[in-house]
This record gives C-alpha cells, sequence and structure tokens, in this order.
C-alpha cells in the first residue's frame, strides 16, 4: 500500500512539472501573473510529492518490504535498522529519489527565502528549476524507478543485504554530504543563469549568491573529506585519495566553485568579473552533472560506478542542453556583462584572486584532462589511455604549493593597488618564517626532498601571514574591550565573513601539513605465525594469537598484534580482522571476505594494519603494515575549513535584514 | 586587453598545452600513460609490452595460490573466448574469486602479464541480479 502511494506521488510530480510548462509557457505570452502562481504552487508540490516518495521508500526498507525490487537488492532482515535507513541511497533507483529529494528541499528554501526578496528571478528560475526537475523525474518514473516490483512469479525470503563495506558510520553520512554539495548547485545554476536572463545581477544578486555558494561549499568540502575518511578506514589500501574518476568528479566541482567564491569578491567590492562569475557558478552544476555522467555511465572504469542501468545517453543529452542553454543566454546577454571598474595592476588584492582563479581552473583541466583522457584518446586513434596517479600528482602537486603560497600572498596586498612600501613591510615577516621553517626543517627533517621542503615553507608563510592579519583587527578591538578573551571574540565576530575566510585558510594549510606525510609512507606485506615477530621501520610487530569468532552477520578472524618500539616498550596493541559476510550461505561464491582495519592513530603518524588472509592449515596470516605520517591533520584540516566556512556564513542578529 | 589579463591566459595556455603535450608523448615511454588493451587484442600479440592495462573476468577455477607463500597467485582472465594468464604477487582485494571482475595492469610478455596492480570491481552480489529467491 505505502509502496503505491510512493509510486503515486513520483507519477503526479512528473505530471505536475509537465503542466508546469504549460503555465509558465502561457505567462509568457499573457503576462497575467495568475499563471506564474500557479506554476510556483505546482514546483511546491512537485517537491513534496517527491519528499512524500521518498518517505515512502524509506518506509518500504525499514518494515523490509522484498515484495520491492529495490528492497529486496539492498537490504535483508539481518540489516541493521541504521543500515536500512541507509540503503535509501546504497543504490541507482534510490540515490536517484534521494537526489531529487534533497532538490526539493533546497527548491523550497530557493523559493520561499531567495525568489521572495527577488521575485524578478521567478519566471527563468521555475523554468530551470521544472526542466531539471523534469529530467530526474523522468529517470525515477521511467528508467530506473526505485518502486518496481520484483516479478510476479517469485516471492522473494530474503533481501541480497547491504554491501559490509557500506554497513560503516562514514559511509552513512559521506553521501548525503556530499549530495547536498553537489545538489545545491544547482540553485547556483538557477540562478546565474536566471540573474543573466532577467538582467537583474545586481548587488543583491550577487550577495544572496555568494551566501549560496558558500552553503554549498561547505558541504561540498566536508562530503569530500568525509569520503577520504571512509577510504582511509575501511578500505584498506591505506590512502585516502587515489584519483578515482568519481573522486575526480567531486574535485572539479569543488575547485570550480572555490574560484567562484574568490572571484565574486571581486564583483562584490569593485563590480568586476560578472561574466566570468556568470560562467564559473553555472560551471560548478554543469561539471556535477558531467561527474554524475561519468559515474553512471561506465565509460571510465572506477571502483564506484553503478552498473545496473546504463544512464550515460541521458545525462549526456541533459548535460549537453544545459551547456547549450547557458552558451545561448551568455552570448545574448553579453553586452549586459560589461565591468565597472579595471584592473589596475598586478600588486592588488583583486590581481590575487586572480591568481587564484588561475591556479584553481589549471588544477581542474588537469583533472578533467586526466579523467576524461581515457575516451578523449579512444576517440582520436582508439587507443583507450588510462592516466596514473603520478599524472595528476606530477602536475597538481607544484601548482598546488603555488596556491599554498598565494593564500600566504592574498591578506597581503590591498585593493587596487599596493605600494612598493606596503609590499616589502607586508612581507618582511612571512618571508623571514617562511625561510627559517626551511633552515629548521632542512636541519631536523633530513634527507632532502624538495617538495615536503617547499611545503613547509609555504604552510609557515601563510600562516604568519594570516596570523599577522588577525592581530592587526585584534589590535583594533582591544581598544574598545577590556579583557583579552573578549577582544578575541569581538575581534573574530568583527567581520565573520573574511575572518571565517581565514580560518578556512588555515584549515587548508594544515591539509598541505598532512599532504607532507605521503612523501614518508612505508609498507611491507609479510606473513606470521602466533608466537612469531617481524622487525619493521623502528618496531617490533608481534603476533600474539588468532582466535575465531561467529558474530552477528559475519564469522570474524581476530588477529593480535603488539607493536614495540624501540625502547622495548609495549605501544599498542593492533587487532586488525578478516571477515567472512554471509558465511551461512551454503553457496562459497555468495560469502563475503572483508579484511577489518585497525589503525593505531596519533597527530605524528598512523600505523594502518591489513589482516589480508588467513592459512588455517598452517594457522598463519598474511599482513600488511604501512606507516602513515601526519595522515590525521589532513582530518583536522578538514573539520577547521569546515567550521570556518560555517562560522563565515552562519546568520547573525545583525545580519537578519540581509539575504540569503 | 589589460596586460594583467593577457599574461593570465598566456600562463593558462602555456601550462594547458604543456598538460597536453606530457599525456601524449609514446606510451611505451612515457611515465604518467598505460594503455588499456583488450584480452582480444593481447592474445595475438607476440612481443612484449612494458606497460598494459587489462580488464576481464577471472576464469573459474583457474586461481592457483602457492601453497608456500599465499601472495603468490596465478589466474586466467577472459573476455569472451579469448583469455590471458596473469600473474600477481601481492595482497589481493576482498572480492577477488571466480568471475569476479578484475582490471589488472603490468607488464605483457610471453602471454603472460605480470601484474604490479589488481582492483576489482564491485561484486555483483549488490548491483546484479537476485540469487537467493525461490521460485513458486
Amino acid at each position: 500500500m505505502i509502496s503505491q502511494i510512493g509510486s503515486l506521488a513520483l507519477s503526479i510530480s512528473g505530471g505536475l512539472i509537465l503542466s508546469n510548462f504549460f503555465f509558465l509557457f502561457y505567462y509568457a505570452i499573457k503576462k497575467d501573473k495568475t499563471f506564474l502562481n500557479v506554476s510556483e504552487r505546482g514546483l511546491i508540490a512537485v517537491c513534496f510529492c517527491v519528499i512524500l516518495a521518498t518517505l515512502c521508500l524509506l518506509n518500504e526498507l525499514l518494515i523490509s518490504n522484498f515484495n520491492l525490487q529495490y528492497v529486496s537488492q539492498y537490504t535483508s532482515y539481518e540489516t541493521p535498522l541504521f543500515f536500512k535507513v541507509t540503503a535509501l541511497w546504497a543504490g541507482q533507483a534510490g540515490s536517484l529519489l534521494f537526489w531529487t529529494f534533497i532538490m526539493s528541499i533546497y527548491s523550497l528554501i530557493y523559493i520561499h527565502v531567495t525568489l521572495k526578496k527577488m521575485p524578478i528571478l521567478k519566471y527563468s528560475s521555475y523554468i530551470i528549476l521544472s526542466f531539471i526537475f523534469g529530467f530526474f523525474l523522468l529517470l525515477s518514473n521511467f528508467i530506473a524507478n526505485p518502486f518496481q516490483p520484483v516479478s510476479s512469479d517469485i516471492i522473494v525470503q530474503n533481501g541480497n543485504g547491504l554491501n559490509p563495506l557500506l554497513q560503516n558510520v562514514t559511509m552513512a553520512i559521506h553521501p548525503p554530504t556530499l549530495y547536498l554539495g553537489f545538489i545545491g548547485t544547482t540553485i547556483l545554476f538557477v540562478m546565474a543563469l536566471s540573474g543573466l536572463i532577467s538582467k537583474s545581477l545586481n548587488f543583491e544578486w550577487i550577495q544572496s549568491i555568494r551566501r549560496w555558494s558558500l552553503i554549498v561549499w561547505t558541504f561540498l568540502s566536508g562530503g569530500i573529506i568525509l569520503g577520504g575518511y571512509w577510504a582511509y578506514n575501511e578500505l584498506g589500501w591505506g590512502g585516502y585519495w587515489a584519483w578515482d574518476p568519481v573522486e575526480n568528479s567531486s574535485l572539479m566541482p569543488w575547485l570550480i566553485l572555490t574560484a567562484f567564491i574568490h572571484s565574486s569578491m571581486i564583483q562584490e567590492k569593485r563590480g568586476m568579473l560578472k561574466s566570468w562569475n556568470i560562467l564559473l557558478a553555472a560551471s560548478t552544476f554543469l561539471l556535477v552533472i558531467l561527474g554524475t555522467f561519468i559515474t553512471r555511465s561506465g565509460i571510465v572504469s572506477s571502483v564506484h560506478s553503478f552498473t545496473a542501468e546504463n544512464l550515460g545517453p541521458l545525462f549526456l543529452a541533459f548535460l549537453s542542453s544545459l551547456i547549450l542553454f547557458t552558451g545561448y543566454w551568455f552570448v545574448k546577454r553579453f553586452d549586459t556583462l560589461k565591468s565597472d571598474n579595471k584592473i589596475d595592476s598586478f600588486t592588488s588584492r583583486e590581481g590575487g584572486f586572480l591568481y587564484n582563479n588561475l591556479i584553481l581552473l589549471l588544477m581542474c583541466f588537469i583533472v578533467l584532462w586526466g579523467t576524461l583522457f581515457p575516451i578523449l584518446s579512444e576517440a582520436w586513434n582508439g587507443e583507450k589511455i588510462y592516466v596514473g596517479a603520478t599524472y595528476f600528482n606530477q602536475l597538481n602537486v607544484p601548482i598546488g604549493l603555488v596556491l599554498l603560497f598565494l593564500m600566504g600572498v592574498g591578506p597581503l596586498l590591498s585593493w587596487k593597488t599596493t605600494s612598493r612600501h606596503t609590499l616589502l613591510s607586508n612581507f618582511k615577516i612571512p618571508m623571514l618564517m617562511s625561510f627559517f621553517s626551511g633552515v629548521i626543517y632542512s636541519i631536523f627533517f633530513g634527507p632532502f626532498q624538495l617538495y615536503p621542503l617547499v611545503t613547509c615553507m609555504g604552510i609557515a608563510f601563510t600562516i604568519t601571514s594570516i596570523m599577522n592579519e588577525f592581530r592587526k583587527s585584534y589590535k583594533k578591538s582591544k581598544s574598545n574591550s577590556k579583557s583579552i578573551p573578549s577582544a578575541i571574540v569581538s575581534m573574530l565576530f568583527s567581520n565573520r565573513h573574511k575572518n571565517g575566510g581565514y580560518i578556512v585558510h588555515i584549515g587548508i594549510t594544515l591539509l598541505f601539513v598532512g599532504f607532507i606525510g605521503r612523501a614518508f609512507e612505508v609498507e611491507k606485506e609479510f606473513n606470521l605465525s602466533p608466537g612469531e615477530e617481524i622487525y619493521f621501520a623502528n618496531y617490533i610487530f608481534k603476533l600474539n594469537s588468532i582466535k575465531s569468532e561467529a558474530r552477528d552477520n559475519h564469522y570474524a578472524f581476530i588477529s593480535d598484534i603488539d607493536v614495540i618500539d624501540q625502547s622495548n616498550n609495549l605501544l599498542t596493541s593492533l587487532r586488525p580482522e578478516k571477515r567472512i559476510y554471509f558465511y551461512w550461505n551454503p553457496d562459497p561464491e555468495q560469502r563475503q571476505p572483508h579484511s577489518e582495519l585497525d589503525i593505531y592513530s596519533t597527530m605524528r603518524k598512523d600505523i594502518y594494519s591489513i589482516f589480508s588472509a588467513y592459512d588455517a592449515e598452517k594457522n598463519q596470516g598474511y599482513f600488511k603494515i604501512m606507516i602513515n605520517p601526519l595522515v590525521n591533520w589532513v582530518w583536522v584540516g578538514g573539520i577547521v575549513m569546515v567550521l570556518g566556512s560555517l562560522f563565515s556564513f552562519w546568520p547573525s542578529k545583525r545580519r537578519n535584514h540581509g539575504i540569503i | 586587453m589589460n596586460k594583467i589579463y593577457t599574461s593570465l591566459i598566456l600562463v593558462f595556455t602555456l601550462i594547458v598545452v604543456w598538460t597536453i603535450y606530457l599525456t601524449n608523448v609514446e606510451n611505451d615511454t612515457n611515465s604518467l600513460t598505460v594503455r588499456y588493451y583488450t584480452i582480444e587484442e593481447l592474445s595475438t600479440k607476440e612481443a612484449s609490452i612494458t606497460k598494459v592495462k587489462v580488464g576481464g573476468l577471472i576464469k573459474p577455477d583457474s586461481i592457483i595460490i602457492n601453497d608456500t607463500d599465499q601472495l603468490e597467485v596465478s589466474f586466467y582472465v577472459y573476455q569472451g573466448s579469448d583469455s590471458l594468464k596473469v600473474y600477481y604477487y601481492g595482497i589481493r582485494p576482498d572480492l577477488f574469486k571466480d568471475n569476479a571482475e578484475v582490471v589488472v595492469a603490468g607488464a605483457f610478455d610471453d602471454n603472460l602479464i605480470i601484474a604490479t596492480e589488481l582492483q576489482t570491481k564491485c561484486a555483483s552480489r549488490y548491483e546484479g541480479d537476485l540469487k537467493n529467491i525461490e521460485k513458486i
């Protein structure tokens, strides 16, 4: 019954979208506001129908209604309640509905908050939103319907269950967070295009789209970091980023969105780069759709790709129509995009933002080129050529380092132009700090490696420069307040936008601290029987025992490895496990082995252990140990980044009159 | 055109051209790229190739694990009627089993792939047909 309601809600929303186009068409001809209002109601109704459908699917997952194909494919009676909820986005059909669900929530906010303040954007916004909703509802209704029943001649006794790799708390929050970022770009696209079409790229518009972009950026950053955290803690290859096409697909919109956040500041302050900002805001969404196309078409081999139904051609058609639409209006309205001002100097704040845009765009191009290279090379001469991690690192690392320094340079530059005198006096201290940190690094952390050294200098430079900014505004606020803490608080809150931005930059420099560690990773694979030990990377690894245990939904072999350091102290005991899910299944093909890692984690280094195989006859375990320095800094940096961003856009009382 | 924009566009173009150039250096000498071959293509090749990437399914019952060192394995990958022998030393992914979809990368010599990289794709169990269902 509930599933019929869900299915009906999906059909109705599809019908409503269709009728919406008629209403909008009539409005265009008759200019009668009633039609515009009706289409607004229609869109709101669509949103609520989609939300209803999602709740229905959730209900079916929770009550294990295996009459639905989707429910039987991704859950079983044994699936814990929590993961029955997360199964909502585990498969193709569910994740598409979930996508539309989030889009509905965003659209409701957009309609009720943003469009209320800027009604001029309504008409074009509704057209674009209806088109995008139409596409996703088409998919959910006809191609990947989550309410599809299993064929009538079979009864499902128990469902397949959720992939053990996905039965993990991080995996439960990573996809929704990333989705909130991905789908939020829809609003940026709608706002950019409707602002362009209705010729209302005014100050109110730029402030509002900036606010939206920060919200989206926060989710996108959080989602990416969580994805890395999940990969590191669950997948067992000891890293958090592999330049996989799907990871790249999330990085590209992030890079362009970051560029937009910076360059739109020039528009806000000086009325320049209007056309450029429109392109960036629109491209963010286009890149998200491109990424979805890559993920769901199977065109590039990736560990993440969905294989069930091929949605590639549909997404390609959708993407092309969006690009054509953007291109058409961009050309048509180009004369309204003239700058109010000119950039005068290389050493100005505007210049700094432009360099930032250059770097981010280059990185995006490199990632895009590398991701699409197999397709492009095959189209070119029939040879499918892949580029590996070496390509991405070799090109992106040096460019990324320039970006690191640039984060420190930016605050030292003034708007319009920086005089030579200010330039020298501003650069003096950060340069000195950078130099000293380089010297200290070389003395204490040899042998010489170029990138870690430069990264270390860059971190010192940028942190000093940002701290100097904080010190300056602290001085100002100190004269007004009595105690030091209240002065610091009032300093931070005096310009949340700017200070939040600096906090984000500190977060990113912390990420770079983590990246340095990658240069010093070591690993070893070996086998041990209980009682045996091995010496590696200044530690003794001693295997005490391998026990076995039947648990709720799997069977586990549990190892117990003592890690003893140089001074013969027991540092920790690692207990990586080898698990067999579905071990009760008589068909060995259906059993699912899974390596559960154990990580000893400190700010200095992680000792990462994997129990990869167990030889029962010889009572021997096969292990892999990795020493990964500084990884925790990546997560800390990620948290600081997200907090900084939240700080900068979180509404305050003073800002209530502002716009979203 | 403003001087600052011109120089930015110039830098951008230069690095883009450089990137495109780097990826287009011949496969054999390029450390950044690896060519993907189908099993059919490779099974007719005589010469050895330093870097290949191949995708296919693991031939059922072809996995041979060394008794004394379980990290050492050989197996056949197939696609249609063509198959190729693969040798690999190292930890295998959890999903490595008969009929699993794998991508291997390594050197090709004398009809054998000496793989340095072995990846499996998601298990069919979660994406494919329902297997543990009973017909009425």
